[in-house]
């Protein structure tokens, strides 16, 4: 019961204010050349949103991402996650997402974690299918951008939760 | 003299104890008017008046594949606040829908990158005008905005908000301005290499305008694009204010000593805006128009979920699913007490008191986090209206609100534009 209310008092105490950032956002860059034939994808997801579906608290510490404390399983529950909610498909075959790396930009509420993933993918591509409802879980509002370039062309688009998916064609 | 000085004053007096029965009989009159009368005298005015809300995230939503602006959507189930249809039941007249795009690398890939996606939203925009052309039409000067009313329509002007897809390019200003944007808000929730924000965690980096964001805004003055200084921090006011040779704008800010909030404006600064002839458009964000309260029971609520919580190593799929909705639960039984149209009248109120009735304006935000209770979509505006009534705001001065002002403003620009390429 001490525990409890020990549990309690700390929530209250690091309770999430109203509105941390009052649009609900979340950028994704895809990008492939098929020069270089290597389809490069990363998410830019803000920290608090990410503890919060992972550990249910925005301001945890525990899964401590890009800190020289970050426990071994942070990345497997991060794409434990991040899979339920996200893919992309290359020729109509999913992309297996392999972390290559991560880095925090930014301080405080604004603090984001990128999170970049590499797929050598031959050429030629001639579609992607990309789905992005990361956090749509937690906020009915939540908009996620994406950026895809490829070859040199541009589309951008936003996913939500009323339009998880889309498909473009090369 | 003396005596003549006397006679004046005794005149004086008469009509200022005049007026003020007069002004005593009004308010008995308006006492004795019901509230359905008064809502209905406010829907009038709403209707008579140009009703123009000077900022909206809505481009963002065009982009979303499928969505459709000539489409009714729910605003609690699609997050959308505002379509064509939503924008007829609130009678709002005219919108400024902002390209908005989120601070990212300032680097070349970054600048182009920014600058496509700024590109393929104004080109939404256009495109549904097109596409609409029965119900609206793309504005470009500040008559275009009573002529499309005239015909029925609603006027879509356009803006951008966050000057980052200008990226280092000076020519990449006019671009815009030839595509139909009308105004550009320097900087957004992050420092840029024209200005510096309101809210970034680093601090200043310009200590305002950087010398490039200068060049910009004396390009903007040049081409008749409105200088918008919201999301800036001070002394990015201070520098656009003294450099901009018309007035500028702030397309969605509030008041500081209503809301102690670094985005809101300083009554120094308000004053200063009515100096400048420029206008502070209010907008309706909840934490911009009042400071939350807490919220304890949905605070406790939480903390004996977290303190039940099996350790989430040993959870399955299912179990996080089951607990994140629970959560979810919590948040929509226990919401934070709202932000209302009276705080919005609040803070209107107190812009008229410090800067004056020809300095405020609207710019609601939707789409970009704005929406509260009473003002939720952009079919709910006209309880802004009815609020300013109830508070004894005269029709003259509802028509500047919600319009005059900023159209005023708009005009100015125009002719310092003119001036100067003359």
């Amino acid at each position: 019961m001490v525990l409890q209310w020990l549990f309690i008092l700390i929530a209250l105490g690091f309770s999430k204010p109203e509105a941390t950032h009052p649009l609900r956002l979340s950028l994704c860059e895809i990008e492939y050349s098929s020069g270089k034939q290597i389809l490069s994808i990363n998410l830019k997801l803000f920290l608090t949103d990410v503890n919060e579906a992972i550990v249910f608290d925005p301001y945890s510490k525990e899964l401590a991402f890009c800190q020289p404390n970050e426990p071994a399983k942070a990345n497997k529950m991060l794409m434990e996650y991040v899979n339920q909610f996200f893919y992309v498909k290359a020729n109509g075959k999913k992309v297996e997402l392999k972390i290559k790396r991560k880095k925090l930009s930014g301080e405080g509420e604004n603090t984001a974690l990128w999170v970049y993933f590499d797929y050598r993918h031959p050429a030629p591509l001639s579609s992607l299918e990309i789905k992005n409802a990361v956090f749509t879980d937690l906020f009915f509002d939540q908009n996620n951008i994406v950026y895809v370039h490829v070859n040199g062309k541009n589309k951008s688009m936003m996913l939500n939760k009323k339009t998880p998916v889309h498909k473009l064609k090369f | 003299m003396l005596k003549l000085h006397q006679n004046y004053l005794v005149l004086l007096l008469l009509v200022l104890f005049i007026s003020s029965c007069k002004e005593k009989s009004a308010s008995s009159d308006a006492d004795a008017e019901t509230e359905e009368e008064l809502v209905q005298r406010a829907l009038a005015i709403h209707k008579e008046v140009l009703t123009l809300d000077t900022h909206a995230d809505t481009p963002l939503r065009m982009i979303e594949p499928g969505f459709d602006m000539a489409e009714r959507h729910d605003p609690n189930e699609t997050g959308s606040k505002v379509d064509y249809p939503r924008m007829k039941e609130g009678d709002l007249d005219a919108i400024f829908f902002a390209a908005f795009v989120a601070q990212d690398i300032r680097d070349d890939d970054g600048n182009t990158r920014a600058k496509e996606l700024c590109l393929q939203m104004i080109d939404s925009v256009i495109t549904s005008t097109e596409r609409n052309s029965d119900i609206v039409g793309l504005a470009l000067n500040p008559e275009d905005a009573y002529s499309l009313e005239k015909e029925g329509k609603r006027a879509i002007y356009i803006g951008i908000e966050n000057g980052y897809p200008i990226g280092d390019d000076l020519s990449n200003v006019e671009l815009y301005f030839n595509k139909g944007v009308r105004y550009i808000t320097l900087v957004h929730s992050s420092n840029n290499d024209l200005a510096d924000s309101a809210t970034d965690t680093n601090g200043a980096e310009h200590g305002g305008l950087s010398d490039f964001g200068a060049e910009v805004v004396a390009e903007m003055n040049r081409l008749g694009i409105m200088v918008d200084v919201s999301h800036g921090n001070d002394s990015l006011f201070y520098d656009a204010i003294a450099l901009s040779k018309a007035p500028i704008i702030a397309s969605h800010s509030n008041a500081r000593a209503v809301t102690d909030h670094q985005r809101n404006m300083t009554d120094e600064m308000l004053k200063l805006m009515a100096e400048n002839g420029g206008v502070v458009q209010l907008t309706m964000l909840a934490d911009y128009l009042r400071e939350a309260p807490p919220n304890a029971e949905r605070d406790s609520a939480i903390a004996v979920l977290r303190a039940n919580m099996k350790p989430i190593g040993e959870m399955t799929k299912e179990e996080k699913a089951a607990l994140r909705q629970s959560f979810q639960q919590v948040n929509e039984k226990y919401p934070n007490p709202p932000a209302t149209v009276t705080h919005v009248a609040d803070h209107i109120d107190h812009i008229v008191e410090v800067a004056g009735i020809d300095h405020v304006g609207i710019g609601c935000d939707f789409d970009g986090g704005g929406g509260i209770e009473g003002v939720f979509d952009a079919s709910e505006v006209m309880n802004i209206t009815i609020e300013l009534v109830r508070r004894g705001y005269t029709k003259a001065q509802i028509e500047k609100i919600w319009g005059g002002n900023l159209i005023r403003v708009f005009k100015e620009v125009q002719a310092v534009a003119e001036k100067i390429q003359s």
